[in-house]
């Protein structure tokens, strides 16, 4: 199986809280380190698992191609990445304030029609502005079918899968054809939510994201790494969505003490209007 | 009655990688070595996701492992040593993971990294479990041994698996009447007919003695040959296997070494310090490392290689500190108590952060310094090295002048890096206050587990007489000399300097002070006043260890200094850089002074505690 795994760059998100906002509400992130999105890290893993039997990892049964849209610097998360197990890797030169959801949907369309992968995966959003448009988008461009907020994600043959969407409170449980659009959940890197049509269905793997070993980390540099021009793939850069401002949530305002629960109903009823 | 609270399965161990970084690339500048022989492998990207990667392991795989194994600790179950819970299969990864590969050259297996980073990696698998590290650190240090004197056989069988983890590995020197005085050592070695030796012995305090991590352990013991000389002339050292491998690797039988007992220990609980008797039924073999022609050669050969054994030491002592402070400074972020002194009589001013405390900052900013100081000089130690790797066989002049400083800095290293090690940790515990005495954070147990560093390896009191009585007569003095000169010539460039002028003369004169001690200490020998030097060495050691931190770290804070100038005002290096200089200045005000007036006592020339008599020290 050949997955493409679509992956962005944002502001280290442990760091969140060290985000600053200028006066004229731009999010300001300097210093704080680029790293993969995390639900995107979890997608590169789901597609390692599928396309390894789990107990040989060195084995590789498929290809998995990285790509993301950043500027040069976004290299060594791509060569990260490598070293954590991906076999090849694709940069579309851009900068994020040249793009939004649409547009890299729009190239990933045209990348995928280039690279005929048999699945796309990607995190369920990315953890910066959390729209969670590309994944939809871009199985609306390309026409393939799509499953959102994948939990677990089974290859019994080269044809279908069989995906765990989580919905409240459940799952249930699809069968997509392939080719097609998935993006999944934190729940993906479960020791057994993911298994190729190698893995034995016993077989579980450590819990997260694993490690990039030492000497995968050297044999890195020698793995492809191409460099896409965006307007290649994309030649209307014509944006849909434009930034305006932003603002930091409200501080929480102080509580209330209630004197017993007689006042306590009474205010939920008259003042927060809840019940 | 309730039971204690639960022990729990949490990772502690903090590192800071933007000072790791600063270090490599901006302090030392290794990308310059990198690229080309022999390190034509590595660029600065590979060296960026190794320390990001391998912190991220350690913290998910060894770092949750520490506190429970220093309360489970170790067992002798059926004759064989049962580590705790975990360690199995932390040690399986290690070596999936490959950092104990990071500078084994790649004939082995390894990845032939520079051992500047080399330093840095073993700082943060020490640092996040010190006793499960003492296991892949001896077996790497025994592979390290055979791979420097073995036979081309021996290294065949040995290296790759001992690097690999396969095998694990021991030292065996001390023996229950022979520690600092190895010479000694009664074990014995009777040669059969076909050049291998029975041996015959007891072991004592052996770390990593016995274990069930790996499938076979390689003890190499120090053993002295029937009709050998007396002392450490006669000692030869053995290759002893748990097992005896055939050529092929395959194991064959039991070697007849076993374990007697376990130490119950102040601290690294998790690691197994064990005695071992060797060929209690007669069937203990071993044979010398190197064959033959190296029988009693056990001591040079051992000298070669505590150079790389006291490094690691004194990089423990660091590693445990490190994560202290970075620990007691996030504990003095959040713990409030007390209002700011400007409104101490007003009871209902707001409580305030403890780090907001002139005493509490004065603690942090004196770990912050030690620690980032004694990281510096590690890794300009190993750099050191590196450019020997670098220079030999292009400019033998320039790598002896590398490897001279070498050996003058590993005393400082082991030595100064356990001493205040184990002071930063317990400078950690004050900050916290009562919380830090308790097992719900983990600077208590850095504590007791630092302790130890002093001790083996040789004390620091042995380090204090190799520096004093080996390593500044190295050389006929020239590694001193070389030393002194480049203080020297750091001091003349910086004490003009605007901000770091006061300091670089602060520093001029501990150097002077130095080397004016050293001169005193020639004198000595040289008069017949030895009885002084020995006094005195300690001493001596931790003056030139204190002059070469306040230097590296005034290093770090000229590059600080330089680098600021481009950085934006609110971006998170300005800080980090105005860091760097308030630790060096830290240091070169309220240390660097106590090396002057240290060299005043020596001159002085107290000698107390000699002319005391033994009966006078106490009536009991
Ligand atoms: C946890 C632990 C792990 C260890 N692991 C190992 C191991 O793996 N392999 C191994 O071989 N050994 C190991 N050791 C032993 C360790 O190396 C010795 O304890 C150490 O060398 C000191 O020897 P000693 O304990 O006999 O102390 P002693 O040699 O009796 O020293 C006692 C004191 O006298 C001082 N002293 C002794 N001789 C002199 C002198 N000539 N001049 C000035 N001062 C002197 C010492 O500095 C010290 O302060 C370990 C010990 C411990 C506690």
């Amino acid at each position: 199986m050949k997955i493409l795994v679509a992956v962005k760059r944002v502001a280290d998100p442990e760091n969140l809280n060290k985000i600053k906002l200028s006066a004229q509400g731009k999010i300001d992130t300097t210093g704080l380190e680029p790293k993969a999105s995390p639900y995107d890290d979890y997608a590169l893993e789901a597609a390692l698992r599928l396309t390894e039997n789990g107990t040989n990892t060195k084995a590789r049964l498929g290809e998995v191609v990285v790509v993301t849209f950043g500027p040069k610097e976004a290299e060594s998360m791509l060569r990260a990445m490598l070293g954590t197990g991906a076999d090849r890797a694709i940069r579309v030169d851009a900068t994020d304030d040249v793009l939004d959801g649409d547009l890299v949907a729009r190239g990933l369309k045209a990348l995928v029609d280039k690279e005929k992968p048999d699945l796309v995966l990607l995190g369920y959003q990315q953890v910066e502005s959390e729209s969670a448009q590309v994944g939809a988008q871009l199985a609306e461009y390309l026409g393939w079918p799509q499953v959102t907020f994948a939990g677990s994600i089974k290859s019994e043959d080269d044809r279908a899968l069989v995906v765990g969407r989580e919905v409240e409170g459940a799952t249930a449980q699809l069968r997509a054809t392939l080719p097609a659009v998935v993006t999944v959940l934190d729940k993906i890197v479960k020791p057994k939510s993911v298994q190729s049509k190698h893995t034995s269905a016993t077989h579980a793997y450590p819990e997260g994201v694993r490690f990039a070993a030492l000497m995968a980390i050297m044999a890195a540099k020698k793995k492809p790494l191409a460099e896409v021009k965006l307007a290649e793939l994309a030649p209307d850069a014509t944006l849909k969505v434009h930034y305006g401002a932003a603002e930091l949530p409200p501080k929480r305002a102080a509580g209330v003490k209630v004197k017993d629960v007689k006042e306590l109903v009474s205010k939920l009823k008259t003042e927060a209007k809840v019940i | 009655m309730s039971s204690p609270k639960p022990i729990q399965a949490i990772n502690r161990y903090k590192a800071d990688l933007r000072e790791l970084q600063f270090l490599l690339f901006e302090q030392f500048r290794l990308q310059e070595l990198l690229g080309k022989a022999p390190f034509e492998n590595w660029g600065e990207e590979e060296i960026r996701s190794t320390l990001s990667e391998c912190y991220r392991w350690v913290r998910e795989v060894i770092g949750p492992l520490n506190a429970p194994a220093d309360a489970q600790g170790c067992r002798i179950d059926d004759g064989r040593v049962k580590t705790p819970t975990g360690f199995q299969d932390a040690w399986k990864k290690l070596y999936e993971a490959g950092w104990k590969a990071i500078a084994v050259d790649p004939e082995y297996g390894g990845a032939g990294a520079p051992h500047a980073l080399q330093v840095l990696i073993e700082e943060m698998i020490s640092g996040a479990n010190t006793a499960f590290a003492m296991y892949p650190g001896l077996a790497f240090g025994a592979a390290e041994v055979i791979e420097s004197f073995g036979t081309p056989e021996q290294k065949h069988l040995y290296c790759g698996r001992m690097f690999g983890g396969q095998w694990g590995g021991t030292m065996c020197l001390t023996e229950p009447q022979a520690g600092s005085d190895v010479g000694s050592a009664k074990t014995t070695a009777s040669r059969n007919p076909d050049g291998s030796y029975v041996i015959r012995g007891t072991k004592l305090f052996i770390s990593g003695g016995d274990h069930d991590l790996a499938e076979n352990i390689i003890h190499l013991v120090l053993a002295r040959v029937d009709g050998a000389p007396a002392g450490t002339k006669g000692l030869t050292l053995f290759i002893v296997p748990r097992i005896r491998p055939s050529a092929d690797g395959s194991l064959g039988e039991f070697n007849d070494v076993d374990v007697a007992n376990i130490e119950h220990k102040m601290g690294i609980n998790g690691s197994a310090t064990c005695m071992l008797n060797f060929g209690d039924n007669g069937a203990c073999l071993g044979w010398p490392v190197g064959g033959e022609a190296k029988i009693n050669q056990g001591m040079p050969q051992m000298f070669k290689l505590m150079n790389s054994a006291r490094i690691a030491v004194g990089v423990q002592g660091l590693s445990v500190a490190s994560s202290a402070f970075l620990n007691a400074l996030e504990y003095s972020k959040e713990r409030k108590q007390g209002s700011a002194i400007t409104h101490w009589k007003d009871a209902t001013a707001p409580r305030v952060p403890i780090l907001e405390h002139a005493d509490v900052r004065r603690m942090l900013l004196d770990m912050k310094s030690r620690v980032e100081g004694i990281r510096a000089l590690a890794v300009k130690l190993a750099h050191h090295q590196d450019q020997v790797r670098a220079l030999t066989g292009k400019d033998e002049q320039k790598a002896a002048y590398h490897q001279g400083q070498v050996d003058l800095l590993v005393p400082l290293v082991k030595a100064y890096g356990s001493d205040q090690g184990f002071r930063v940790c317990e400078t950690a515990i004050q900050t916290y206050g009562g919380v830090g005495y308790t097992k719900d954070f983990p600077v208590e147990q850095y504590c007791r587990d630092a302790k130890i560093f002093s001790i083996y390896e040789g004390t620091n009191g042995i380090q204090a007489m190799d520096l004093v009585g080996r390593k500044l007569g190295q050389a006929g003095g020239a590694n001193l000399q070389a030393y002194l000169a480049d203080v020297a010539q750091f001091v003349q460039k910086y004490s003009g300097d605007a901000t770091l002028g006061g300091a670089a003369k602060a520093l001029g004169l501990a150097q002077e002070a130095l080397g004016g001690s050293a001169m005193r200490m020639l004198m000595w020998f040289q008069t017949g006043n030895v009885g002084m030097v020995p006094l005195q060495g300690n001493r001596f050691l931790e003056m030139m260890a204190e002059t070469t931190v306040g230097w590296m770290l005034l290093q770090g804070a000229a590059i600080a200094l330089e680098k600021k100038k481009s950085v934006a005002a609110g971006h998170p290096d300005a800080a980090f850089y105005d860091g760097k200089v308030a630790a060096a200045l830290y240091y070169a005000r309220n240390v660097l002074p106590g090396v002057e007036f240290k060299a005043r006592l020596m001159g002085d020339e107290d000698k107390s505690p000699l002319d005391i008599a033994d009966a006078s020290f106490a009536t009991v």
